[in-house]
């Protein structure tokens, strides 16, 4: 079975306040895609990546790539407009591949182990998601609906899927000007049918989106990552 | 078998580590890197003949060539497990006679080209519980009048080897930083031209100390600046 990986590096650093997009910040001393890249790197069952990027950074994640002499058959694309759109082109240049694995670059401390875990598992599709360990409420300016957060499930990524069928329901989705927010959402859409495994995803899969992740990153990765083999 | 490689290696602790490193069972291949080829060919006479030893001709100052050095090394002997970075460099001048010229070639041998060799050897090295020594000097955490670049260039040696201890701990790489005293050298004989060297730590005994730094079974004495004087 031929295994595929999207890594989405779209960010452009607004949210984190900085010139630098947050992908190429510095955690631990190292930029934060290369931390996901060596531990994609030790996966041996990932034949491709695709990068999506903003065409402005494709060369800085090149040379960073050579930089950390990462050993991985790795290509740079540009990306799209939305975060549905990179997915889109990144599976795209992954037609073929039997499984394709959907990624961030900014999500760094998910070890090769549990990307190995997602791959070999039986379940053709499958999420990483922890409980929701507050309550949430539905609406805007005022409160409209209860929800019951132990039917809800705070969704990771990396995300595993069928290759061929991500694919038809990007095709899909893009023709019928659906948005969603990730690909499990938009993969049960499409295939309300087929099952999308919930693994047990980890605290410390943390996606660093705001200043503040990136300073508990920090002391995560001193206290619990380094040394984690 | 694992595959060293030593800057400095024509003279002083330097060659004396090569010597004592010759002897070890697990180490099957040395590359001693320094300027002058026939004092590194002298180095090799004196090693223990099981090693397979590359004598690699290179002035530090040459920056840009560093890398490529470490590739050919790399090419030849497949592994690169152990790196001693002794190559050193020593003009003491007071400061209102020192130039900009000295200054820089202080910090190019000391220091630069220091960092230079570690980025080329990482590449190779991550992943696999590697180690990397740097040799700094007791004028890198005192005071030194008349010694300002190198004692500050020292400095830095000593702070970049804390820092990447830190930073290459994740790729399974130990880095240690010794600072040695007073060592009959031929870098000391320009510091303290009047001093009897036969009355100061040798060469071989700072040597001893890095082959056990560099022993697998050392596992706690990295990342700091290591102070090794005679009393």
């Amino acid at each position: 079975m031929s295994v595929g990986m999207v890594i989405l590096a779209g960010g452009v650093g607004k949210r984190m306040h900085q010139k630098t997009p947050k992908q190429f910040l510095l955690l631990g001393g190292k930029p934060i895609i290369i931390h996901v890249l060596e531990n994609i790197e030790k996966v041996d069952e990932i034949e491709k990546v695709v990068i999506c990027s903003p065409k402005e950074h494709i060369e800085q994640m090149k040379q960073l790539i050579f930089n950390h002499n990462i050993q991985k058959n790795i290509i740079c694309v540009e990306g799209g407009k939305t975060r549905q759109e990179s997915t889109y082109i990144g599976v795209k240049n992954l037609k073929g591949c039997d499984s394709i694995i959907v990624h961030e670059a900014v999500r760094p401390f998910v070890s090769d182990k549990e990307f190995k875990s997602m791959i070999n598992s039986k379940e053709e599709n499958a999420i990483y998601g922890i409980d929701i360990p507050f309550t949430v409420l539905e609406g805007s300016e005022y409160i409209e609906k209860n929800l019951e957060r132990n039917k809800l499930i705070n969704v990771q990524l990396p995300q595993k899927f069928n290759g061929e069928k991500l694919l038809l329901a990007h095709e899909k989705a893009d023709k019928e000007g659906k948005h969603f927010t990730e690909d499990a959402s938009l993969f049960y859409h499409y295939y309300p049918d087929d099952k999308i495994k919930i693994m047990e995803g980890s605290l410390y899969n943390i996606k660093i989106t705001t200043p503040v992740d990136l300073i508990s990153c920090e002391q995560i990765y001193k206290e619990y990552i380094v040394g984690r083999k | 078998m694992k595959t060293l490689i030593i800057t400095g290696a024509s003279q002083g602790i330097g060659r004396a580590t090569a010597v004592e490193m010759s002897n070890r069972e697990d180490i099957g291949n040395i590359a001693l890197v320094a300027r002058n080829e026939k004092n590194l060919e002298e180095t090799k006479a004196l090693m223990n003949p099981k090693c397979n030893v590359m004598v690699v001709p290179h002035d530090m100052t040459d920056l840009e060539g560093i890398e490529k050095i470490v590739d050919k090394i790399y090419k030849e002997f497949k592994s690169i497990d152990l790196l001693i970075n002794g190559a050193g460099f020593v003009n003491p001048t007071a400061l209102l006679d020192t130039t900009i010229e000295n200054f820089t070639q202080t910090f190019t041998v000391n220091t630069v080209s220091m960092l230079v060799m570690i980025k080329a050897c990482v590449r190779y090295m991550k992943g696999k519980d590697a180690k990397i020594l740097n040799i700094a000097s007791t004028a890198g955490s005192t005071s030194r009048p008349g010694w300002v670049a190198y004692a500050s260039a020292k400095a830095g040696v000593i702070s970049l080897s804390k820092t990447l201890a830190d930073e290459l701990r994740d790729y399974k790489i130990k880095v240690y930083c010794i600072s040695p005293g007073r060592c009959a050298t031929e870098l000391r004989r320009i510091l303290a031209p009047e001093e009897d060297p036969t009355t100061i730590m040798q060469p071989e005994d700072v040597a001893k100390i890095i082959s056990n730094l560099l022993e697998e079974e050392e596992n706690c004495l990295d990342g700091q600046d290591i102070i090794v004087r005679q009393k």
